[in-house]
């Protein structure tokens, strides 16, 4: 097969045949990657299923800390969820050329992660049935009505939301893609693509009618991107009870550290993309080089936030809210946390983003990605945890939080669940979008100035 | 491809003629200018006096000064933001911005004005220590006149920053001005080209020297609104208690920068004749990033307003009386429709993005709302009575403040001398950066593709 064409561009044969490679045929390490996440999926039902039965006693949660490791986890999967808005809908926006082999990756990212986020408050629960008693009034003669104006009442509407709009959006961006798919299989696998497809030909109406629905799915997922985790945030931030929760900062600073988490965990892909299915001609060094970048200044807004979060804190002078600080910050074990989270959060990783060596280096990309994800899942502890911890008068009893083994299960379950999905996915749908490679080959070029050679891109100018 | 230059206004593609029309902005509007250069003057003297007739008569009353700070704060949010129309394009090497950079780095040099202003107001700002104890403030335990020193401090550096990055950005265009003019011109931009002859060194030196300085203004600039918001305003209020509010504060400077570059851009483009340098796809981009700057607007305000208004506390229930529906309220709904309901409603087509005018006027809606959201913060700050500085939270809330004639007086001088200072610079510098119209014409091309109309854009590393 000829892999460039007559102008050294990598040919659309080639383009098809290396990113079907993983959906068309399957991986040799993919049975047994998915057979070993399968197995602890399957036991994470089963400690549910426990769980369900013995109630949250199984679990560290006690009074006075009743949020724990599972709403942090929750507050961290809604996090990772905003990776496929901030890479696909506003690079496609700002037409950022860099995010085309990263869109498709970082859409289903959102979309598993945000299925799994809402399966947390399920398990957190405990009786996940009763749930439903919180967001529908059941109980007409008795009065009893969900409090509408509660972020906890939105919560599940703004996921939900975000939930189907990404899928929407993810469709859209797979439509030529499934006519590809259409046209290269047979029997079952053909009738499926054949109806996703939706009678695509790639005729210019329906290319133009593709890019529009596109731009204008961006556009309108960009304010739900942003109140979601705004809402997360207010779940704590409205709340006067516990110290260090009411901060008119929550909302901002939870979503520039969910961009931090989100476009950290899709560097953690592409390189496992990369690494697995060896597509090293569509996920180049540079694009770790244009991701590493924005994380480097999105870091460095969420470290300001950070700042002015524990400023503001200490500003008031209230006596309870230092305490709570200095718990946080100086007394064990809360130190080392806050420590690691410091560490692996920026000082560690943005230091290495600034030569372009590292930026380029996949290994290194993939672990300083890792080191960010530990960072803001204990961001996300030390936001929830600590308030709670504090003792202070007037209440009765007092137990010190520390997570069973059934509660850490879960999380390793989480990640677990969020890889087998994906895996899956890409068994039936390709990871890297064809026609996004196919376009991006066509729009670039190289030019000689004076003595340099330098990357060209094509833009269309609006009529 | 094929070339297809007469589809768009475009910078001519001859350098000579570049050079020409560009260093010809220096010397046009001959009479116009110099009158112009009197009425600014005699106005920002008038300004001055504002200024000595409130410190002399009103500087034992910190009460009457809230409009001299909402000033300041105007003056340093619809200025200093501006050189950031130029510093993001730069880091993402966005080639449209080229012709409007210079216009973002000249308007950023008018931080002279803040340092002014800000003169007298030291003399009113209240010490940390009040009455023999430490009123609430980020500066803890530090000493006395810590806000004084440092906000004085961070808009000096703000000014020195803004200054050396034009100075920077226009070293090439005083040495094309030194090679191409003759007399007291050429004196003078031999004696700012400083050597530079454009070797391959100069350059590299150059680019690092305009992108460190870039990043430095960047973090001046949010530093200087981190310290005057909260040191002018939020402290002011015994129990307002803002962590956003200092960002809110940055973001607002973004929004009115981003209007003063559209505003001057317009007006150089129209009165200078340079249609083919400042074309509609600066006015949509920049009209782009005033859309979101009036979203970012409303989600900063929002994100505070919930978090009082659900708190419910004593403090939040006291910021909602003082800043929403106390004092100001009729100027917190100016500020609302000028800052977020008009420029938003307005910008949401993509018509008015795209076109040259659209923008200018969202930009002038959104530098009203800017003043006065400045003013809604910064007046029943220094109204309320500072024998209440240690109170918990803010129990009396003060009565409207209306502005007198010194407070007029300062806000046109202030003004106008803004205006004066760019005119003079423009005497200097070019309004449009010759060096980055030469580099904008090797980095992009209008060209036609099948039959589509773009541009092939470089984007070297």
């Amino acid at each position: 097969m000829q892999q460039r064409d007559n102008e050294n561009r990598l040919s659309q044969e080639y383009t098809n045949s290396v990113l079907l490679n993983g959906t068309l045929q399957t991986p040799r390490w993919w049975p047994y990657l998915v057979s070993v996440l399968g197995f602890f999926v399957i036991i994470g039902f089963v400690l549910f299923g426990i769980q369900i039965k013995y109630g949250l006693g199984v679990t560290g949660l006690n009074r006075p800390i009743y949020w724990g490791l599972y709403i942090t986890t929750f507050v961290f999967w809604v996090g990772i969820s905003h990776a496929g808005i901030m890479i696909s809908a506003i690079l496609r926006l700002t037409q950022a050329e860099w995010r085309r082999p990263v869109t498709r990756a970082a859409e289903i990212l959102t979309i598993f992660s945000l299925a799994t986020a809402l399966v947390f408050p399920l398990i957190h629960a405990g009786r996940t049935w009763r749930i439903i008693y919180w967001l529908i009034p059941y109980d007409v003669s008795r009065g009893i009505w969900p409090n509408i104006r509660s972020p906890l009442f939105m919560d599940p509407i703004a996921i939900s939301t975000y939930l189907t709009g990404s899928t929407l959006f993810l469709f859209v961006a797979l439509l030529p893609d499934l006519a590809v798919l259409r046209d290269r299989t047979t029997g079952f696998r053909k009738g499926f693509y054949t109806i996703l497809a939706l009678g695509w030909r790639g005729n210019p109406r329906q290319w133009k009618m593709q890019v529009v629905g596109g731009i204008l799915l961006s556009a309108l997922m960009l304010p739900i991107f942003v109140s979601v985790h705004s809402i997360v945030s207010w779940d704590f931030a409205v709340t006067t009870a516990v110290e260090g929760w009411h901060s008119t900062i929550f909302a901002p600073y939870f979503v520039i550290g969910a961009v931090h988490s989100g476009v950290s965990a899709v560097v953690t892909m592409m390189a496992l993309m990369r690494w697995g299915w060896g597509w090293n001609e569509f996920i180049r060094p540079e694009h770790f080089d244009a991701l590493a970048r924005l994380l480097t200044v999105v870091a460095t807004a969420w470290l300001g936030f950070t700042f002015l979060e524990l400023l503001f804190a200490l500003y008031g002078l209230d006596a309870p809210e230092i305490a709570l600080r200095e718990m946080q910050i100086f007394q064990y074990p809360w130190n080392m946390l806050f420590l690691t989270f410091l560490l692996t959060g920026y000082i560690l990783p943005v230091p290495m983003w600034l030569f372009k060596r590292i930026r380029t280096n996949i290994a290194l990309m993939f672990w300083s990605s890792i080191l960010v994800n530990i960072g803001m899942w204990l961001e996300r502890f030390l936001i929830i945890v600590p308030g709670l911890a504090r003792r202070t008068p007037f209440v009765f009893t007092w137990e010190a939080y520390s997570p069973s083994w059934f509660e850490w299960y879960i999380l390793f379950w989480s990640f677990c669940w969020v890889t087998l999905l994906m895996l899956i996915f890409s068994r039936i749908f390709p990871l890297v979008p064809l026609f996004e490679q196919k376009e991006s080959e066509v729009f670039s070029d190289d030019i000689k100035i004076g003595r340099a050679t330098v990357p060209t891109i094509f833009r269309e100018e609006e009529e | 491809m094929s070339t297809n230059e007469e589809h768009f206004h475009w910078p001519p593609s001859d350098p000579k003629v570049v050079k020409d029309e560009l260093i010809s902005s220096t010397k046009r509007g001959g009479g116009f200018i110099k009158k112009s250069i009197w009425v600014l003057s005699i106005l920002s003297i008038l300004g001055i006096v504002g200024l000595l007739g409130k410190l002399f008569l009103e500087s034992d009353d910190q009460t009457q000064w809230g409009y001299i700070a909402a000033v300041l704060a105007f003056i340093l949010s619809t200025t200093s933001g501006a050189p950031m129309v130029a510093v993001a394009p730069l880091i993402a090497k966005a080639n449209w911005a080229r012709p409007i950079s210079r216009i973002a780095h000249i308007i950023g040099v008018v931080g002279i004005i803040n340092i002014i202003i800000m003169i007298p107001l030291l003399w009113v700002l209240p010490p940390l220590i009040v009455d023999g104890a430490r009123r609430r403030s980020i500066w803890f335990e530090a000493p006395n006149y810590s806000p004084h020193f440092w906000d004085t401090l961070s808009l000096i550096m703000l000014a020195i920053v803004g200054i050396a990055l034009l100075y920077s950005s226009a070293l090439p265009d005083f040495a094309t001005i030194r090679d191409n003019s003759n007399g007291v011109k050429q004196r003078i931009a031999k004696f700012l080209a400083h050597g530079f002859v454009g070797s391959t060194v100069q350059w590299s030196t150059l680019r690092m020297r305009i992108g460190m300085m870039s990043t430095f203004y960047f973090f001046t600039l949010i530093f200087a609104h981190t310290l005057i918001s909260i040191d002018l305003s939020l402290s002011m209020v015994p129990g307002w208690r803002d962590a956003i509010y200092p960002m809110a504060h940055a973001m607002g400077g973004i929004q009115g920068g981003i209007a003063s570059v559209i505003i001057v851009a317009w007006i150089v483009r129209k009165y200078f004749g340079y249609e083919n340098y400042i074309t509609i796809n600066q006015f949509w981009a920049l009209g782009r990033l005033m859309f979101a700057a009036s979203l970012m607007w409303i989600y900063f305000f929002y994100s505070a307003f919930i978090v009082f208004w659900y708190g419910k506390s004593m403090s939040d229930t006291a910021w909602l009386d003082l800043l929403i529906r106390g004092p100001m309220m009729y100027v917190f709904i100016l500020g609302m429709l000028f800052s977020f309901i008009f420029p938003w409603w307005w910008l949401i087509w993509n018509k008015v993005r795209n076109s040259v005018n659209g923008p200018f006027y969202g930009a002038i809606i959104a530098i009203f709302g800017v003043f006065f959201e400045r003013v809604r913060l910064y007046v029943p700050a220094w109204s309320v009575d500072p024998s209440l500085i240690h109170d918990k939270w803010l129990k009396v809330i003060p009565k409207t403040l209306f502005p007198d004639i010194w407070d007029v007086l300062v806000l046109v001088g202030a003004v106008s001398s803004v205006f004066l200072i760019v005119i003079i610079v423009s005497r200097v510098v070019p309004f449009i950066g010759i060096w980055e119209i030469q580099q904008f014409n090797l980095l992009a091309k209008p060209v036609k593709y099948i039959k589509a109309h773009g541009v092939r854009v470089a984007k070297p590393d």
